[in-house]
């Protein structure tokens, strides 16, 4: 049970100025287990190192710019397109295996990211989520609900498969007000 | 002093975080095994329970949570996700539960407003 556990590792990264996020190397992970009755609840969450040493968010007052909402929206068919793009040049042909998995979900979030970022919308905030699993015909469901502003937030996914593994990348767009 | 306090309301607070999830979890799932033409209807309510609870919190946040379950056969699968936000305010927390027959990955993310 623990091997299928180790399987299903989640990383995640965070861009800081001040620490070059990398995988899994220099990243402190936090893990609390309960049990009650025959399941087992795992809790992860990475605690990025320079996160409590900064200063306790002083209350910034910014001025107002009297922008009532975004002037550039995102462009829903690029991002498919970009992430349909990416998924497809870094799975065809490939098989899936553990270790390269790892290392394959990172790098492909990492590149998602970057390409939605390169389309230069302001005042975005993007979450980036990438799932690579292997397909033993087992069943699976990915839901996801979002508690925002449904004017200008919004979100694209993309899902891949070939003879050996599947992969499914979300992006969401969240305005920053 | 202030300033303290003002943080403390307004930071994503893990521990809370993952105990709603766990708590909207047990109450879906809890203790069924995987039916294949239930599953949507439960990855649907632990999301929305677990939104509304979010919400409940009252604090200056966007959210985001999702939610992957999967059967137990033996296959492998790896998440990940890199977010673009401000690391000061903004935050996410993964919870991972199984039972005999399911696995669940829940993930929430907080985006500060």
């Amino acid at each position: 049970m623990s091997d299928l556990l180790k399987d299903k590792s989640q990383r995640r990264e965070k861009r800081a100025g001040k620490l070059p996020s990398e995988g899994s190397h220099g990243v402190r992970g936090k893990e609390t287990t309960g049990k009650t009755k025959d399941s087992i609840s795992t809790v992860s969450y990475i605690d990025e190192l320079a996160h409590h040493d900064d200063n306790p968010r002083m209350a910034v007052t910014m001025e107002n710019t009297y922008q009532m909402g975004p002037y550039k929206r995102i462009p829903i068919p690029a991002v498919t397109d970009i992430l349909k793009d990416v998924l497809t040049s870094y799975l065809q042909e490939e098989e899936y295996e553990g270790e390269w998995s790892q290392k394959m979900t990172k790098t492909i979030s990492e590149v998602i990211r970057a390409r939605v970022k390169d389309l230069m919308i302001p005042r975005y905030k993007i979450v980036v989520l990438v799932h690579i699993g292997q397909l033993t015909g087992q069943s699976m469901q990915i839901s996801s609900r979002c508690l925002w502003d449904a004017a200008n937030d919004t979100f694209a996914s993309y899902s891949f498969k070939n003879s050996s593994l599947f992969g499914v990348a979300t992006v969401y767009a969240v305005y920053f007000e | 002093m202030d300033e303290y306090q003002a943080e403390e309301e307004t930071a994503f607070v893990v521990e809370e975080v993952s105990k709603i999830i766990k708590e909207s979890v047990e109450a879906a799932i809890g203790g069924n095994a995987y039916q294949h033409s239930r599953v949507n209807q439960w990855s649907t309510s632990v999301v929305e329970q677990c939104l509304s609870q979010l919400s409940k919190l009252g604090k200056p946040f966007k959210y985001i949570v999702t939610c992957i379950i999967t059967q137990k056969n033996g296959a492998g699968l790896q998440t990940a996700s890199t977010c673009f936000w401000d690391n000061s305010s903004d935050g996410s927390c993964a919870v991972r539960w199984e039972n005999k027959s399911m696995y669940c990955i829940v993930n929430v993310f907080g985006l500060a407003l």
